[in-house]
């Protein structure tokens, strides 16, 4: 991280400024909250796969987004963002092959739906194991159509040469 | 669009927008932390009490906070109603099938409702009297301690304001890139939940690209500005811990004392 260049810095800050745009842009994020939330954004949580680096800019992505959205308050702020942070953390220890790509909807799946659905069940008394299907699905049903397009995008030799 | 460039921030000037950003931000969380000490009407009560206080002090209309109620509306209702009708009971009021009313339930719902109102009316005082970057400059401030574990806290805090800064424009860029989309015929927000996420790809390429291009520009803007990397940079907003500060982490204190007494009363 102390041999992050200017230019990588300022990439990082983009793309997580993308992560928010998209987020709360009129008209893509009009199903990101609420009890099933599909956050669109969450497909960048493919990026980390591919280049290490940007688990920052999904981290600080996430950061300001839950600023904005009023679900939870500061609980979401915290414990949103250490769930982006733990589901990066697991996705830049995968090989770098292209069948772990898959593994990557069911990682962000498992801990957002974990940390998430605890927190609910902490501060709302709601059963865990819904908490744990209704967030687990919307991220799953998010980053694997995430994952299939990123497959496809790949292919791109362009677009690949930007991310990696 | 002005609301979203300055996110949930309301301009303003009371002695709660006066706090420090740091304190302000900390006491948030033990505010929220203490709230889960209340277990009696009377706790419930005195912390509605001081919540409307803070919000008093403020000079923020009530309709605000009422307003941030919104978004959550439907897992308001969704959790109270859990709550009313499936807290298992002795001496149920009511009872058809596997739903039960009882005395046990309507207190927990109520319960379990005020807290809701507590930390969302607290978070929403927060993010209404507190900038986004204060909000910044405070997690850099509070983050600093990890300096020692060679977590690259500057450069974090860099990128958390750059991107702050730029979301509006990519908020724009979004807009501007998805009505070109509609100009060529892209359907957004329409079809079946796989349709609706793939018809984010046409409005993902453009985006990145654009970004990438703004990311190159500013990098070369501030190298050629002499920026090398974070270490002894001064600051243009430097946060100022003042006796109000104190007095306030005082008066929190005093806050959980009786809390504490009302609790086991």
């Amino acid at each position: 991280m102390s041999n992050l260049k200017t230019r990588d810095i300022t990439q990082l800050a983009l793309i997580a400024a993308l992560y928010v745009a998209v987020t709360i842009a009129p008209g893509i994020s009009a199903f990101s909250y609420g009890q099933v939330q599909f956050r669109v954004s969450e497909i960048l949580m493919l990026l980390p796969f591919f280049n290490h680096k940007y688990s920052w800019s999904l981290i600080i992505g996430c950061f300001i987004s839950n600023i904005f959205s009023a679900s939870l308050g500061v609980a979401d702020l915290i414990l949103g963002t250490l769930a982006t942070a733990i589901a990066c953390l697991i996705i830049t220890r995968l090989p770098a092959e292209n069948k772990f790509l898959w593994a990557v909807p069911i990682i962000c799946a498992v801990v957002n739906g974990i940390i998430v659905g605890a927190e609910l069940h902490f501060i709302l008394h709601l059963p865990f194991w819904l908490n744990f299907v209704t967030v687990g699905f919307g991220e799953l049903v998010v980053v694997a159509i995430g994952a299939v397009i990123f497959y496809f995008l790949m292919r791109n030799k362009n677009f690949s040469k930007l991310i990696r | 669009m002005d609301k979203i460039i300055l996110g949930r921030y309301l301009p303003g000037d009371s002695l709660i927008y006066r706090l420090d950003p740091r304190g302000k931000f900390l006491l948030t969380f033990y505010f929220v932390g203490i709230v889960f000490l209340a277990n009696n009407i009377a706790s419930y009560a005195f912390l509605l009490a001081f919540v409307l206080f803070a919000v008093y002090l403020s000079k923020i209309n009530l309709g605000f906070f009422i307003k941030g109620l919104k978004p959550v509306f439907w897992l308001i209702l969704f959790t109270v109603a859990l709550q009313l009708l499936f807290t298992p009971s002795n001496h149920p009021i009511w009872h058809w099938g596997i739903f039960t009313l009882s005395n046990e339930g309507l207190v927990i719902a109520g319960y379990i409702f005020m807290r809701f109102i507590l930390i969302i009316f607290i978070s929403t005082l927060l993010t209404l009297t507190t900038t986004p970057i204060e909000i910044s400059d405070s997690i850099e401030s509070i983050l600093k301690p990890l300096k020692k574990v060679k977590f690259p806290v500057t450069q974090v805090a860099l990128m958390l304001s750059i991107a702050l800064r730029f979301v509006p424009l990519l908020v724009d860029e979004t807009t501007k890139i998805m009505d070109a989309q509609r100009a060529r015929g892209v359907d957004f927000g329409e079809g079946g939940l796989i349709k609706r996420i793939k018809s984010f790809v046409p409005i993902l390429i453009p985006l990145f690209v654009s970004s990438f291009s703004i990311a190159y520009d500013l990098a070369i803007a501030m190298e050629s500005r002499g920026y090398k990397d974070g270490e002894g940079r001064s600051k243009y907003r430097v946060l100022n811990w003042s006796k109000r500060d104190n007095l306030t982490i005082l008066f929190m204190a005093i806050v959980t004392v009786i809390l504490l007494f009302l609790r086991s009363y």
